[in-house]
């Protein structure tokens, strides 16, 4: 008999714990959102103002394609009400895991607050490729590039999803999600023909990067990479392959390598002292070097280094 | 005497060109290579310069990926039914393994073969929950080292074979109220840190000794089912799991009583992150079953600690360091058996691709505490990439009942298919 009331006691303890911090949680307010990538919390953050609360869970120093899925992320998720991907398998590593131990129906997939990024934007270097070769050709992503956040008017085309998905938890606030979204997509518009014009006089420049993930930010701003550091998309170089990049380098007259932070940049530096290149560190994201602290940061950076890459070598 | 010195030869060779095949390099990009270093001496010179100023291996190919088109959503769409149709996810592992050793209890000395082709289908099943099956061929070998095992029960099982066995398969109901989830069917029970991982995703080759002296070489599997709560502690991440089974069928320590006792297990995970690149997790499982047919108990008390440094930086170079330690009890007719096991792992990440590791392995017998197999390897790792890998251990074993002898392993694992990913 003891027994049964030190269990009751037990019971009632446990469930005082566990739903006191379930209603407390829920009942402060703000959209609690986590995002994959720095750069969707900087979206989301112009889109929702103060109605949200974001956390990004890689750093924007650190390779997209390699997070660890730390449990630590899981109390986050578990009470996100929207959960902001890139997609495209980008995040395949590590979301997958997160979702499942999240326990959290609303980010689960098929769930009304798990958003993608890459939806309606124009995808390049999908894969004509029978699927069971595909990976012969390295990391290649099934759906296309996954890269896409790297051309600033597809940053208009995230912010229009995660206006989607907040006034769909807000319907109150349609009115200010809508004047921010439309301000944030304004800004983009000019400051890409800012960035435009600064980039026409040297459009069509051939240059070399370390791994395949500016195609939309060629596309954006006219240049042109011609071959890649890596043999293979994940694949790290060997000197066989660097050799005949350094002839390309020399035939073509190539002055530029642009490389991401999270890369080993001992390759490109031997490359540029024996073509007499520049090697240029390029921001992949928002957070990538400490001043960059916005989405419109990350371009002003990269252009004004290419910039002064451009010019050096002419 | 030839004959095996050959096939010493050959179980160098094998994984040296294993390793050679899998540097990425295709025959044929090779191929333009060596033409163009052909026109131009000088080129294998510089080669050369720049495999030693950065530390590789001259090897792999040389191809750029074309750019493709833009392609529309709805075309994109259009191609992903095609292709993904309402399969799940599939995926084949497959474990090529050569062992050398210098016992003198086996026929064989030097050994090569299929170790393992694991079969894995998964996939959400509706909105509630997903399911995974996963279907091994292992291939039947010799008995391993056991004191006072049954000489005849061994000759029973035919070796050389392939059996099929359903390693796992359960339904998830993935997010039940209070943060819980559910498990049922049959899966890899959770005890200590990787009881629950594949053998084959381990960094080292086979189960640690502890683990296959009380669990027997595959690790503790059962049937039942699951319960996984996501505790309400804000300031770090805790989850208990509790899972009552029925016995596993073959196993050291339990067997399927034929009364109606049942093997119950609980297990606390703590994970703290100690910084941005350092992580701790602490973990204790308590275990109980019975482990013959009247009923009589087993009980076990085990820890497990790893830390993690893996830069978020740099993924060119990462430590972890794993440990656990299992205290056994033993209920028999007469007096208790208590016997102890522990392991201790430590990794570190050289170069991108390469690993090195030590793995320390003390255990004593769930029969019997004052026998003890005490061992020693050394592991390379080399992970050619996500889908592929191969690794060395010399192992060098010790104990109270057996001569002292030493062992080489050699495993290639390789997927295709889209697996799941691992947890971390």
């Amino acid at each position: 008999m003891n027994r049964i009331v030190t269990y009751l006691r037990v019971g009632l303890v446990v469930s005082a714990v566990v739903l006191w911090p379930e209603t407390s949680l829920r009942a402060n307010g703000g959209v609690k959102v986590v995002t994959t990538l720095p750069d969707l919390k900087y979206i989301v953050e112009q889109v929702g103002g103060s109605t949200v609360d974001v956390f990004a869970i890689a750093k924007g120093y650190q390779d997209p394609h390699f997070v660890d899925a730390k449990p630590s992320f899981v109390l986050r998720l578990n009470k996100a009400d929207l959960f902001v991907q890139i997609g495209l398998d980008l995040e395949v590593g590590w979301v997958p895991p997160l979702l499942e131990a999240a326990r959290n129906k609303r980010i689960y997939f098929g769930g009304s607050g798990l958003v993608n990024g890459a939806h309606g934007v124009d995808l390049l270097e999908v894969p004509q490729v029978d699927p069971s070769t595909m990976r012969a050709g390295g990391d290649i992503h099934v759906f296309g590039n996954p890269h896409y956040w790297l051309d600033p008017r597809n940053g208009k085309v995230i912010a229009e999803n995660i206006y989607n998905a907040l006034k769909a938890i807000r319907p109150d606030d349609e009115a200010f999600y809508r004047r921010n979204t439309d301000r944030f997509a304004a800004r983009i518009d000019s400051a890409y023909q800012h960035w435009s014009t600064l980039m026409a006089p040297y459009a069509g420049t051939r240059i070399i990067a370390y791994h395949n993930s500016w195609p939309y930010f060629e596309q954006a701003f006219g240049i042109d990479i011609v071959g890649f550091i890596e043999p293979k998309p994940g694949i790290p170089p060997a000197p066989s392959h660097l050799v005949s990049v350094i002839k390309q380098m020399r035939d073509e007259k190539l002055k530029t390598i642009i490389i991401s932070p999270y890369f080993d940049d001992k390759p490109a530096q031997s490359l540029a002292r024996r073509t007499g290149a520049k090697v240029v560190a390029m921001a992949p994201s928002v957070g990538a070097f400490p001043q960059i602290i916005t989405y419109f940061d990350l371009f002003e950076h990269n252009i004004t280094m290419l910039l002064a890459a451009f010019r050096n070598s002419q | 005497m030839l004959l095996q010195r050959w096939v010493t030869l050959t179980s160098i060779v094998f994984p040296a060109i294993l390793m050679a095949a899998s540097a990425g390099t295709s025959v044929e990009s090779r191929a333009t290579v060596q033409q163009e270093s052909k026109s131009d001496t000088s080129q294998s010179a510089l080669e050369k310069e720049l495999a030693e100023e950065l530390g590789l291996n001259p090897q792999q190919g040389t191809q750029d990926e074309r750019k493709e088109p833009a392609i529309s959503a709805a075309t994109l769409a259009a191609r992903r039914s095609f292709f993904q149709n309402m399969n799940p996810n599939i995926s084949v592992v497959g474990s090529v393994f050569g062992n050398a050793t210098s016992f003198d209890g086996v026929e064989r000395n030097i050994d090569l073969g299929m170790e393992e082709s694991e079969f894995a289908f998964q996939a959400v099943v509706d909105p509630f929950a997903k399911a995974d099956f996963f279907v091994t061929f292992v291939k039947e070998q010799e008995a391993a080292l056991n004191p006072g095992a049954d000489a005849a029960a061994e000759e029973e099982e035919e070796e050389g074979g392939f059996n099929p066995e359903l390693e796992e398969a359960y339904i998830t109901f993935l997010s039940l109220p209070l943060s819980t989830q559910l498990k049922a069917g049959k899966f890899r029970s959770k005890f200590g840190k990787i009881n629950e991982t594949h053998p084959h995703a381990y960094n080292f080759i086979g189960v640690p000794q502890v683990y296959g002296n009380f669990f027997g070489g595959e690790g503790l599997g059962d049937e039942g089912v699951g319960l996984n709560w996501l505790l309400p502690n804000k300031r770090f991440f805790q989850e208990l799991q509790i899972q009552v089974t029925s016995g596993p069928a073959e196993n050291a320590s339990f067997t399927r009583a034929e009364n109606n006792r049942l093997l119950y297990l609980a297990h606390l995970k703590n994970f703290f992150d100690l910084n941005d690149n350092t992580t701790l997790e602490l973990g204790i499982t308590g275990l109980t079953g019975p482990n013959n047919a009247a009923g009589d108990a087993t009980n076990m008390l085990a820890a497990d600690l790893t830390v993690k440094w893996r830069p978020l930086q740099d993924r060119n170079q990462s430590i972890e360091w794993t440990s656990e330690f299992l205290l056994s009890n033993r209920e028999t007719g007469r007096a208790d058996i208590n016997s102890l096991g522990f392991y201790s792992h430590l990794r570190y990440q050289f170069a991108p691709r390469w690993f090195v590791g030590g793995l320390f392995d003390y255990s004593e017998y769930p029969k019997y505490s004052d026998v003890h197999h005490l061992a020693y390897s050394g592991i390379l790792q080399f992970l050619v990439t996500e889908f592929e890998k191969a690794e060395l251990q010399v192992k060098y074993n010790n104990g109270n009942f057996f001569d002292s002898f030493a062992e080489v392993k050699l495993r290639a694992v390789f997927v295709i298919g889209a697996h799941g990913a691992h947890q971390y």
